[in-house]
This record gives structure tokens, sequence and C-alpha cells, in this order.
């Protein structure tokens, strides 16, 4: 097995079954890290906590519901706006955050009652929300108190409201990943299959691991109701509570992050005969793919290669004018779970771009597998690493870039290497043909940004170059280029709007008649 | 021959492993499903045999069938020049080759944990 042992945890002898090379001949019988442990004692991990990931991953997202931390202010506070998944009811998910305020007198006297006052309190200051997510913290788990009771007590007392209870204290689980299942799963037990929706189409689907982190779900959906598709739900970015209840009444589950959101696609397949069918969101030739599927699952193929045929031709020259200035960068790939795989192949196809590293602090094998499979011969894989593994193994690639997490990223800048956000994203959406071409833009100029030449400058002992004071990033892209490349024609930089989210809430769709009888509830 | 053969089998897991996500389902016996439902039905698209569709797991995997049996026609020239009982033995290699890497030789140690 090519373990790869870093030298700053050697004092850590566990480590090193969590990292892997994959080298000449290698594959994924032969190397993979282990995965989705309980962190070693005396490895710092990065890692969010089960109730973190439960709820600020995917319980906030849905987009017209309290979302109530039954705990201290702390657990809710500084998890708080980690990502953005906006929302197009002016984010009213986002821009408040709920906690009960739990402190020492209530883990002795208990803390229920305190929960139903919040809970009311909550209601009546927002009268027009009606739908409530409660999440347990390990404060008010380990005091035992009964959440579910007391939702049941005020959902008798208001019958006009509706909570879900999750129960993912912040203990229940290696990493943040725990608390994804956990809150998977307690949606279908609980909620599902509680609302019978309208259906408005032919071709029905709930669109799954979707976090509409700066609208990546409003650009997909718009691909989606061009080809006639009714999206019955989205889990949960820019998802509302009541589509979400009725997910059980889709023909097809897409889903796109499967780390995040696969057990409830395999609970509805299992429970309600719905297929799976996993889709890539990012990459022109992916995302294409991943559009004529579900065209060819509906029969409807030709309004998918409409779609794909009008956003490659607007969007392919302003990939490419990227492509040739990012050929052969080296990347870091340090993302969640998710995107080490969704991007590891795409990034080099359109951009021409090479992942020297992939890692994740919460992913299962799994991921790994993903990632590893997409990734070329000697990438460096590691799991839930230490910032210490992570500063070494920037010295010993020397990447061009890295994309990962807030933390991560300003320790990156330390070494001189300039980081895009793997989470929340920089200059997003990143989704959808035009997204992809922004993510290019963003790598582009984090790479080549005179300011970040610059702090390869030691004051203390080199010379200031006083010659070269005005630089720009094509000064420095192109240097090196044919004229062929910098004289091109059909070339060119990203022309797109800086807002491309508002428009596509204002916009109309082509109709397509239903032809089977629609039902009518 | 048989040099051959593997080699043109590698040069179909490498586009698998590279652009699909349906061979790695998360349980073991999800990905024997997904491999032989898909795998079987690209291999009837290659050698122009009917293919089941009508339920919606048929029609899923068929989905996944139609996009790797163009992909495969469109990368692969020397693909064209086998017949079908040819076909239908590299497709076979194929299946062996993918069941191994995903299931049978996978380190994945969550792949037979009975729940989801
Ligand atoms: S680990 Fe527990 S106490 Fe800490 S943030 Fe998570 S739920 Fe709150």
């Amino acid at each position: 097995m090519p373990y790869h042992k870093f030298k700053c945890s050697e004092c850590i002898p566990e480590r090193e079954k969590h990292a892997v090379i994959k080298g000449p001949g290698e594959d994924l019988t032969s190397a993979l890290p282990l995965g989705y442990l309980n962190t070693i004692p005396g490895s710092i991990s990065e890692r969010g906590c089960a109730y973190c990931g439960a709820k600020h991953v995917i319980g906030t997202p849905m987009k017209d519901v309290i979302h109530m931390s039954h705990g201290p202010v702390g657990c809710t506070y500084d998890t708080w706006q980690t990502k953005r998944y906006i929302s197009d009811n002016d984010n009213f998910q986002l821009k408040y955050t709920y906690a009960t305020d739990m402190k020492e007198k209530h883990i002795i006297f208990g803390a229920e009652k305190l929960l139903k006052q919040n809970i009311i309190e909550a209601f009546k200051a927002f009268p027009t929300i009606k739908r409530m997510t409660l999440y347990q913290t390990c404060a008010s788990a380990l005091i035992g108190d009964d959440i579910n009771a007391i939702a049941a007590e005020v959902m008798e007392e208001m019958p006009e409201v509706d909570i879900f209870v999750c129960n993912s204290p912040g203990f229940g689980g290696p990493s943040q990943s725990g608390g994804h299942h956990k809150i998977n799963i307690a949606w279908i037990n609980q909620k599902v299959g509680n609302v019978e929706p309208k259906i408005t189409s032919d071709y029905v689907i709930n669109y799954v691991g979707e976090y509409n982190i700066q609208g990546d779900q409003e650009v997909m959906v718009d691909y989606f109701r061009r080809m006639g598709i009714q999206v019955l739900s989205t889990f949960t970015g820019n998802g509302s509570y009541d589509d979400l209840r009725s997910m059980h009444r889709a023909h097809l589950n897409v889903l796109e992050c499967a780390r995040s959101a696969e057990y409830i696609c395999n609970e509805l397949k299992v429970r309600y005969g719905t297929p799976r069918l996993d889709i890539d969101g990012f990459g022109f030739e992916a995302l294409g793919t991943s559009l004529r599927k579900v065209g060819l699952f509906f029969g409807i193929e030709d309004r998918a290669q409409a779609i794909i045929d009008e956003e490659t031709a607007r969007w392919k020259p302003e990939m490419d004018w990227y492509k040739e200035r990012l050929q052969g960068k080296k990347v870091c790939l340090w993302p969640g779970g998710s995107k080490l795989w969704h991007w590891a192949h795409a990034i080099r196809e359109d951009m021409g771009v090479n992942v020297v590293s992939v890692y994740t602090k919460f992913g299962h094998q799994g991921d790994m597998e993903k990632g590893i499979a997409r990734c070329e011969e000697g990438a460096l894989a590691i799991d839930d690493p230490n910032e210490l593994e992570a500063l070494e193994a920037l010295e010993m690639l020397k990447p061009d870039i890295i994309f990962t997490g807030k933390r991560p990223g300003e320790v990156a800048k330390k070494l001189r290497v300039p980081y895009l956000n793997a989470h929340a994203y920089h200059n997003g959406p990143y989704k959808g043909f035009e997204g992809w071409v922004r993510f290019a833009r963003d790598i582009y100029n984090a790479i080549y940004s005179p300011i970040h030449q610059l702090s390869f400058v030691d004051i203390s002992k080199d010379e200031i170059p006083d010659q070269t004071s005005f630089l720009t990033q094509k000064m420095i892209s192109d240097v090196n280029l044919s004229e062929e490349v910098t004289a091109s024609k059909e070339l060119r930089e990203y022309t797109g709007n800086y807002d491309t989210i508002t428009p596509l809430r204002n916009k109309t769709y082509p109709d397509f008649p239903a032809e089977k009888k629609l039902s009518a509830v | 021959m048989e040099d051959m053969m593997k080699d043109r089998v590698e040069q179909l897991v490498d586009y698998i492993m590279k652009n699909c996500l349906w061979q790695f389902h998360s349980r073991a016996w999800d990905r024997e499903k997904q491999n032989e439902g898909i795998l079987t039905k690209t291999m009837q698209i290659l050698c122009e045999e009917p293919v089941e569709k009508e339920t919606p797991m048929d029609k899923v995997y068929w989905v996944d069938a139609v996009c790797l049996a163009d992909a495969f026609k469109k990368r692969y020239s020397w693909l064209a020049a086998l017949d079908k009982g040819e076909i239908k033995l590299l497709m076979q290699g194929l299946k062996e080759r993918m069941d191994y890497l995903t299931i049978t030789g996978s380190l994945n140690a969550e792949l037979t944990d009975p729940h989801y």
C-alpha cells in the first residue's frame, strides 16, 4: 500500500494510513486511505461537529423555515453564515439564527420549558413563517431534554405550524458527515409523504444534494425548467419545507452531492421505488452529459441537446481563453467532500489544471475512491489532515493555487499560495456553463494577481523591482503565449454580468403542455 | 491477443473512472446492481440488441448505458472493427474488472454496512 508518512506526524503513527500517493500502476484496490473514523487524539483536525453538519450544511438552506438550535448560543452563532446558500425569498434563512440560549442552570434543572417558550416566541416574531426545524446540541442531548415531545405539544396548540426535529448533537459522529446522515434519515422518517404536491408536468424530479451556493441551484433549475421539467423539491438549497415533504411523488431523484445526500436517495429508492441518477453540475462535458441523461430518462433528449448546444456556443470560447492561460498549473484540491470528485477531472479537461493532491476532512472512503479515480498518477490523497500535514504537503507539492475552505485558505496564503473558497466560492455561482467560466476567471485572477506576485518579494533581503511598477494579470499571463493565442478572434475573456441570478428569478419559460392526466391536488 | 484485450479493457475502465459516478454507490449490493445493469445494457447497445427500459430502474440504467456506449464509440475507434462476439467478450472483461475494482477488491470498509 503506497501510504504516505508525514514527517510532522511521525509521533502519531496511526495517521500513516490516512494518506496515500497514487503511484504508477496503482489502482483503488491498492491506493485508498482510511476515512470517516474518529479523529486520532493528538491530531488537530479541522472538522466540524455533527450538529453543524446537520444544521448548517443541510437543514439551514431550507428557505421558509425558522431554524432553531436547542443549546447555548455559541453552537449556532459560531457556525452561522459560513456558507453562502442564498434563496429567492430575500435570504430569510441566512439573515437570522435562533438559539434557546441554554445556560448552566438549565443543565441542572432542564430546558424543556425554555425550549417551548422560545419556539412560541419565534413564531410570534415571524408571523408569516409557519415551519420550524429544531436541532439538538451536545448540551441539550446530554441532559436528555425531550425535544420531540415539546414539538408535538406546540403543534397541538398551534395547528397551523409544523416542526421538524433533528436529533444530531455535536458528538453524534466523527465529523459533520455524521450530521448529514442523521438529518437525511430523520427527514425521510418524519416528513416525506406528509404532503401531496400539485403535479404540473409529465416530467418530475427532486434535485438532491444541492445547496444553492451563490445561486448554483437556480442555475441548474433554470436548465430543468427550459426542458419542461418540474423540480418538485430541492434538497435543500433554496428548497421549501413543504415541497420537501412531497419528495415521494417525483419520478426521478437527480443527485448532485452524494456525500451529503445519497442516504435520502437510497431510502427513496427502497421505500418509493424512485430511481437515483448521479450527476455532475460542473464542467462542460460532464454537465452536458448530465443534462442529456435527465433528458433521455424522460424521452426529451432533444430539449437537453438544444440547451447544451446554445450554452456551449456562448461560453466555450471564454473557457478556452482561460484554458490557454491556466494550462499546466498545479492545484491542491482540498474542499469538503463532493467537490474533490466533481472537480478533479473537469478542471483538467476544461482548464488544463493538474490536481496534485486531494483531501477531505469529512469524506468517506467512497469519496476518496471517486476522487482518486479521477486524479492522475502522483496525486497525494489525505483524509482528515491536520494543519501541520497540510503545510508539509504544500511545501512538498508547491501548487500554484489551492481550492479549500476559509481556515486552511488563510493558512495557505502565508506560504504564498493563493486560495479560492471551495465551499462558499469567491465570485460564483460556479455551476452551469457560465458558472464554470466564472470559476476559471477566479482561478486566473488568483494565480496572476499582481498583488500576489508581490508577495514573493522578501523586503528584508530582496531587491524591490522598480521597473515593473505597473502590472496587470494579462501582462503576466500572456508573456509566454503564442501570438496565435493572444491575437485570437475566437477566444475572449468572461463577458457575463456581475449578477447572473436575479434575472433568472423573473424569467418566463416555454410552455410544454402535459400529455398525461395530472393530479389536481 | 490477451494483452491487447487487457489493454482495451483498461482504456474503457479509465474512461468510466474519470467520467462516471454510477459505479460508486455506497453499498456492495448497489454496486453489483449498477455494474450489472449498466454494463449489460451498454453491451446490448453496442451489439445493437434490444434493451429493456420499461421500468424506472431499467430506464435509469439505460440512460447511463446510452451515454457510455456513445462515449466508447467516440473515443475508441478500434471498437468499430470488432464483431458482436468480440464486443461481448470485451464487455465481459470490463464487467469483471469493474466488479473487482469497485466491489470484490475494494478497500472501502463501508460497502458491507447493512444500513444506508
Ligand atoms: S460540538 Fe456540541 S457544543 Fe460544540 S458546536 Fe457542536 S453541538 Fe455545540
